[in-house]
């Protein structure tokens, strides 16, 4: 059965190289640009709890700014310390330049 | 540390060159576009013959030197610029048990922070991560430190009236920066870098400016073989014919250039798009031509390349790559001779840097230790492009990491027969490891000649941990 996408940002609110934080259904949720591909990761870090907002995207990461666990964009698994566990990603789609994410 | 060597033979030591073929400058006369002083400048100097002993390869006792006397008082790039572009942004950089942040502090600011707490010792960041902070907070108590070192917060503060707040401060080691590169040093009495490297090697980059290059790829490959023996297979071309025989079609490997200057630097030019003198009359200059191996042959396309009557492959290589690159790269490189064009550079800056500045093979190496294991090693590959003229400066590449068993070809995008020629320098490394544990003569031999690069390096070596 397919899932239910929720529309959450225009394409235009996400520029090459950022990343915006939203809420869809109480889920605290990342979307990032990085390369000009859209990642929807979970906006929590699973070390300590810190959003992962403010911290720098590379070209397939983000880095937690509090403690500098670093989190893969497309899977999700903790690249270094001091995280082990993976954060959750979200299918992510764009229709009529809607980003849209499946929760 | 090192075996007499008994056999010594007569006449003036170092002074014989392949016979029979003309040298790395009577090859670059002939070129069309001529090479700069810095090309033709020759700087051999014999430095002895002795063996060398294996010890310094295998035993934990003289990996445990070389960090307490060698790594600590000598330079190593830590990262590029571009890996740390804003202020904030950091990198951790290892080497053994050492771990340091570097971070930009400023726009022309970059700090080397000792990467741990100095409440408890915690990491302040995870080996292999890099990121943006605000401020560095430990994650095990939160003791808190700002981007300039100094402790921003201490919590529970009542606890330690024995700590003064205001001078405590992460130590860093020297910090410089040098053709796009973070070099870090932890001796505080260390030399600048432009002593250590030498006037006249500083000047042959000034042209180069490695600054104005991105990593276009970066390979991390864990290898089977103490770091000196890895480093010291790309501090010659005499394995060529042997190690490489494809590459060796097009190479002129047995009378390439060698150079040393001081302990710190040493320099090898190897000629391309001639023939091996091992092959001499094996093969023709068309042979030579279809044989040309590149780290990029891919931008060469498919056409055929022929070589007219009376040309050489040298010559045809040098105009097609001068103009192929130019498209591809979108830069202008008429203002580089044939030789900068064609041929393979290949600078050691002691004791883990290897910078390729040509533009075919524009390659930068960095070798380090496995702290866990003598025998084995980590080293890197990056290939450093010039930045495209009129666009802006990609992000570097992510590094690919291949573990011990894994072949180059895994890497995405690499050319195949360029990983192949990688693949048989680890196969023989592997074997050269075994073996010099296996050997029942304890120290191996080099030659005057092509292997003078190895000499200078574990003399440096040696004058490093003899050092207290």
């Amino acid at each position: 059965m397919p899932g239910t996408y929720t529309r959450v940002l225009q394409t235009s609110e996400v520029p090459v190289g950022t990343k915006k934080a939203v809420d869809v259904g109480g889920k605290a949720i990342l979307i990032c640009n990085s390369e000009n591909k859209l990642h929807a990761v979970s906006n929590i870090c699973s070390h300590a709890n810190e959003t992962l907002e403010c911290g720098r995207m590379g070209r397939t990461w983000i880095a937690c700014p509090t403690h500098g666990a670093r989190f893969e964009l497309a899977t999700g698994r903790a690249m270094n310390p001091p995280a082990v566990r993976p954060i959750k990603t979200y299918p992510v789609r764009v229709v009529d330049d809607w980003i849209e994410v499946e929760v | 540390m090192n075996v007499q060597n008994p056999k010594i033979g007569p006449g003036e030591k170092g002074a014989a060159r392949c016979p029979g073929a003309p040298s790395t400058q009577e090859i670059l006369s002939h070129d069309k576009v001529q090479a700069p002083p810095s090309i033709t400048a020759e700087h051999y100097k014999f430095l002895g013959d002795e063996d060398i002993a294996y010890d310094r390869y295998i035993t934990p006792e003289f990996a445990k030197l070389e960090y307490e006397r060698m790594w600590n008082r000598t330079w190593q790039w830590a990262c590029r610029e571009e890996h740390i572009p804003n202020v904030g942004d950091y990198i951790v950089y290892d080497i053994g048990a050492q771990s340091f942040i570097i971070t930009r502090t400023a726009a022309n600011q970059v700090k080397a922070f000792y990467n741990a707490c100095l409440h408890r010792g915690t990491k302040l960041r995870g080996s292999g991560s890099e990121g943006n902070a605000t401020d560095f907070k430990c994650p095990f108590h939160g003791w808190q430190y700002n981007l300039d070192g100094s402790l921003k917060y201490l919590p529970c503060q009542w606890d330690f009236p024995h700590v003064d707040t205001a001078k405590t401060r992460l130590p860093e080691a020297k910090v410089e920066l040098w053709q796009g590169f973070v070099w870090i040093n932890m001796d505080e009495k260390a030399p600048p870098l432009a002593e250590y490297i030498g006037p006249e090697v500083s000047a042959h980059f000034a042209k180069w400016k490695l600054e104005e290059r991105y990593v276009a790829m970066h390979v991390i490959k864990h290898m089977p073989c103490n770091w000196k023996f890895a480093a010291e297979a790309f501090l010659e071309s005499y394995h060529v014919i042997e190690t490489h025989p494809l590459v060796a079609l097009s190479t002129g490997d047995a009378n390439s250039q060698y150079d040393v200057w001081g302990d710190h630097v040493s320099r090898f030019l190897a000629p391309m798009g001639v023939l091996s003198p091992h092959l001499y009359g094996k093969h023709t200059e068309q042979d030579v031509l279809d044989t040309f191996t590149l780290g990029d042959r891919t931008v060469l396309g498919d056409d055929k390349l022929t070589v007219p009557e009376g040309g050489t492959a040298r010559g045809v290589m040098a105009d097609v790559l001068r103009d192929v690159m130019t498209k591809a790269l979108k830069s202008d490189l008429s203002s580089y001779s044939d030789s900068e064009m064609l041929d393979c550079y290949s600078y050691n800056i002691f004791p883990n840097c290897f910078l390729f500045p040509g533009i075919s093979l524009p390659m930068v190496y960095r070798f380090r230790p496995n702290p866990k294991d003598p025998t084995q090693c980590i080293y890197e590959l990056l290939f450093l492009r010039p930045i495209p003229a009129g666009e802006a400066r990609p992000a570097p590449a992510e590094p690919f990491t291949l573990t011990l068993g894994q072949s180059y070809s895994e890497v995405p995008g690499i050319d195949p027969g360029f990983g192949g020629v990688f693949d048989q320098d680890t196969d023989n490394l592997g074997l050269q490891q075994e073996g010099a544990a296996a050997s029942k003569k304890r120290g191996l031999t080099l030659g005057n000649y092509q292997e003078i690069r190895i000499r200078q390096f574990e003399r440096t070596i040696d004058k490093y941990v003899g050092k207290p």
